[in-house]
């Protein structure tokens, strides 16, 4: 190893550099667990694996944007509903009242000749009217629940049934049906007014579409591929930055290792796009593989102490409980995949056919022994790091070695490529951490330069990746016009959604009202003795959330064009779910607007892809269920852990 | 700092419905001074503070600021006069982060409405700041106040306090429910609020902490004022036998002394 410059006793004596010995220095990894939207992105990930594992439309584009489209009208009501939780109360009429105001909506526009019942009003003055009814929706709710002192559960329910009754009650009254339409007959019969009321003006704004066949940018590859890549990588730095501790002086030796790593890496993925068959794979996958391992050695060589106690490599009960039972999982799966039929697709148990029953016990053993591989390297670490990064490296041959396995079952091609590649880079990438946190020492107090520059890391890598996956959605190639692409078509709506989270998002972390809206929800009085405007807080909450039912009333508007009179009613329990599953605290105080959009997303992913994955879509509320079970349950966890480690 | 009371009260009194919650309470608070409220439970304590704070309002009497007659409604005016109140409770949000617990109601701002936004630099340099003047170093004022100990929470709701310029700050029971170290640490910041020149009100019903730090005692039992002493005025042990309201009072003596003779 190179020798440092400067020997200084290890971390444990950071802490006497001043400050309060009581606090620990809180490392990388556990502040990314404290954060409410955690559980449910990991979740979030492992789900769209395993559908994309089972069924067809997940990875496609067109899977894509149908999920992100049904997520969208959710999400937009879960973030709103997750910060009225954050504020410590309930809206039961959220769900009633987003059909409802397209109904009004629908109402207002409708012509009053003929027989058609409807006040005939243009768009332009429909749709402020209609906003103005959702705020006073929710200016009643909140003064009602202000003024009556009563728990919001039982005020919003009241004002649920009022809404359902009403609405029934009013369309039947005026239009003598259960639904309210159209909205395209302002378009259709626009010749005989001379107008359109606004329509295409508004049906821009609530209803446009983005058709990806229509848009060919033929460099879509290269700048994925670099996005991603690039992007990746840079998290990875950030990673790197934010655990380890900088050294006095640079290594300039360690830059260019990690030069000749990237050039590596490079080489690599120029050879895995060059060739095709799987000769030209591995030889590619190597390259990646070594020039991950270099690279990020050569970065930690450049800028980074090194460690001195590392400790023996001797492992407490404690730790090897979970290998041995981490092992004995991964054993067991690989036995599973073994046994099981791979080819059989005949219902062998309930639902389940023999190829589903093999790739389930694959994939939960599998994921059950990696828990338990990592556990056991976190628990090693407690008193040897040789003995954590053992674990860690013996993991990492364990992840390459089941990529490998999994090819060799396998015959559909994205089993035996894609899933090969990415188990592999993160086999490499573990294998590179346990190597990198054996010779470099970790950082135990706060380093503001250092934190700068990983924040900012993480933001430009993930801006890269992102983009990158969004060119590659939005785009399509010559290659898949010549294969005939399928019509996927993006709606704005998608837009709205992420407007409204991002809003939201920084609203609560960066605003009074934010700010106020956490107090209220953790400590009502207290907020209030201090001169927080609490009552005010809630009733804007309420009306925030009735503004959202709105906008989401208006986006099904245009979309379906008919809205029926029960549209909306029983998805309250949904955006609560999705707000749960998110990271909200049922009991107010805490939460996250990203989280409900994350919880709001787990939900499309359940509702498109158990009915292609060919179940029948009556189980979807059994699996609604259970993920809410397991995200409260990890998400308290999590923070309990969080919170104990603090 | 001047003779002028910052504060007055003169024959105050509330009732709720026909019971007298408090009667004929009168004293008042010099900047730079402290004044120690002492009673039993039941005493009238809350109630008094309550009214000082502008959660409830007098029914008799008279409550004079700076030498003005004074009503509050709600606790955001009696903060904009500069009374302050540090309750039991503490009036903060455990799963917050301490600096927005510093700031919370009273957040500085960047931008223009619509769109303003905290100054979240300052309000954290802020805030750690004026806890190193009290004498605690918070090292990161991300961390939620619920991490904090009893003691270290009292700091920072005082020290709030102080920096939003509060004239008089009252203190609902602090040493309460702290450990014998823990309340030392609170006794010193009362000291260290009243020489950076507030009034401040010590509620409590603990003679042996009010004694040492207090200049100016009222004692309250059963709603009615039993007395309103300076220091010179009263030793600790008549002190503990006013608020005892005379009851056994030998036998109660003998007991508090054993008990602080043990502190």
């Amino acid at each position: 190893m190179t020798p440092s410059t400067t020997r200084v006793a290890d971390a444990t004596a950071a802490s006497a550099a001043g400050g309060d010995e009581r606090l620990a220095y809180r490392g990388v990894f556990a502040r990314i667990l404290v954060r409410p939207e955690i559980g449910a992105a990991i979740a979030a990930v492992s789900i769209w694996i395993f559908f994309w594992a089972v069924s067809v439309p997940f990875g496609l584009t067109s899977g894509a944007a149908s999920i992100l489209d049904v997520s969208a009208t959710l999400g937009i009501m879960a973030v709103a509903v997750s910060m009225l939780m954050i504020g410590g109360e309930f809206d039961l009429s959220a769900g009633a009242a987003t059909g409802a105001f397209g109904i009004i909506t629908l109402l207002l526009v409708r012509d009053v000749t003929g027989e058609m019942g409807g006040a005939g009003l243009s768009l332009w003055f429909a749709l402020p009217l209609s906003f103005l009814l959702a705020m006073g929706l929710g200016l009643f709710n909140g003064t009602l629940v202000n003024k009556t002192s009563l728990p919001s559960f039982i005020v919003t329910l009241a004002s649920f049934f009022i809404l359902v009754g009403s609405k029934l009650g009013f369309a039947k009254l005026l239009v003598d049906q259960i639904q309210v339409g159209k909205m395209n007959d302002l378009a259709i019969f626009s010749e005989d007014r001379a107008s359109d009321k606004g329509y295409a003006f508004f049906n821009r704004i609530f209803a446009a579409e983005w058709e990806r066949n229509l848009h060919q940018w033929d460099s879509r590859d290269a700048f994925y591929t670099f996005g991603v890549v690039a992007g990746l990588t840079l998290l990875v730095i950030a990673l790197y930055e934010l655990r380890f501790r900088r050294k006095e002086t640079q290594n300039m030796l360690g830059l260019g290792v990690c030069l000749a790593g990237i050039v590596l890496g490079l080489v690599g993925i120029f050879n895995l796009h060059n060739t095709r068959g799987t000769q030209g794979d591995v030889v590619g996958a190597g390259f990646i593989g070594f020039g991950i391992l270099v690279g990020f050695i050569g970065l930690a060589m450049w800028r980074y102490e090194s460690l001195n106690d590392r400790g023996g490599l001797t492992l407490t009960a404690d730790a090897s409980r979970p290998l041995i039972l981490g092992l004995v999982a991964l054993a067991a799966s690989f036995i599973a995949a073994r046994y099981f039929d791979s080819q059989n697709s005949e219902d062998i148990f309930f639902m389940v056919t023999e190829q589903g029953l093999r790739a389930i016990l694959f994939v939960g053993l599998g994921a059950t022994a990696a828990v338990f591989l990592l556990i056991s390297s976190s628990r090693a670490g407690y008193t040897s790091q040789t003995a954590r990064s053992a674990v860690l490296m013996l993991t990492a041959l364990l992840v390459a070695a089941t990529a490998f396995f999994i090819r060799a079952e396998s015959v559909t091609p994205k089993f035996r490529t894609q899933v090969l590649a990415v188990m592999l880079v993160l086999a490499a990438l573990m294998a590179t951490w346990a190597v990198t946190t054996l010779l470099f020492a970790e950082r135990r107090s706060p380093d503001d330069k250092a934190e700068r520059l990983g924040r900012t890391l993480v933001i430009v890598g993930s801006s890269l990746a992102v983009m990158g996956v969004v060119a590659r959605m939005l785009f399509v190639v010559q290659a898949e016009i010549d294969a005939g692409a399928p019509p996927s078509k993006f709606s704005v709506r998608i837009l709205w959604f992420l407007g409204f989270t991002a809003a939201c998002a920084w609203v609560l972390a960066r605003t009074k009202f934010g700010s106020w809206t956490f107090a209220v929800g953790g400590n009502k009085q207290a907020s209030r003795q201090i001169g927080v405007p609490a009552e005010r807080t809630k009733t804007q909450l309420f009306m925030l959330v009735a503004g959202a039912a709105w906008l989401v009333g208006t986006l099904l508007a245009f979309r379906l064009n008919t809205i029926q009179a029960s549209t909306g009613d029983g998805l309250e329990f949904e955006f609560i779910i999705a707000a749960v599953v998110g990271g909200t605290m049922l009991t107010g105080g805490y939460g996250s607007a990203i989280g409900a959009a994350i919880g709001a997303i787990i939900m499309a992913m359940a509702k498109q892809g158990i009915p292609s994955s060919r179940w029948n879509s009556d189980w979807r509320f059994v699996f609604l269920g259970v993920i809410l079970l397991l995200a409260v349950i990890a998400n308290d966890f999590i923070r309990s852990k969080a919170e104990a480690a603090r | 700092m001047t003779d002028k009371p910052v504060l007055e009260l003169n024959n105050i009194g509330k009732f709720y419905g026909n019971i007298i919650a408090l009667k004929g309470v009168t004293t008042e608070v010099l900047a730079g001074k402290v004044t120690c409220v002492l009673g039993d439970n039941g005493a009238g304590k809350s109630t008094f503070i309550k009214i000082l704070a502008g959660v409830h309002q007098h029914d008799e009497g008279e409550f004079l600021l700076e030498g003005e007659e004074v009503r509050f409604n709600s606790p955001r005016e009696a903060l904009n006069k500069g009374i302050a109140a540090v309750y039991q409770d503490l009036a903060m949000v455990p799963l917050m982060s301490v600096w927005r617990n510093f700031f919370l109601g009273s957040e500085p701002t960047k931008g223009v409405w619509p769109i303003e936004w905290i100054d979240k630099p300052k309000a954290k340099a802020i805030a750690k700041a004026e806890m190193a003047k009290m004498g605690i170093d918070i090292r990161d004022t991300e961390q939620p106040v619920g991490t904090l100990s009893g003691g270290e929470r009292q700091s920072v709701a005082i020290a709030r306090a102080v920096y939003f310029g509060a004239k008089v700050l009252i203190l609902d029971e602090p040493t309460s429910a702290l450990g014998v170290r823990q309340s030392g640490v609170v006794l010193r910041y009362i000291v260290e609020a009243a020489k950076r020149g507030l009034g401040v009100i010590f509620i409590t019903h603990n003679p042996a902490h009010a004694y040492p730090v207090g200049d100016r005692f009222l004692i309250l039992n059963r709603g009615e004022s039993m007395g309103n002493f300076a220091k010179s005025e009263i030793t600790q042990s008549e002190l503990t036998q006013l608020m005892a309201g005379g009851a056994e009072l030998e036998q109660l003596q003998h007991e508090l002394e054993a008990a602080m003779a043990r502190d």
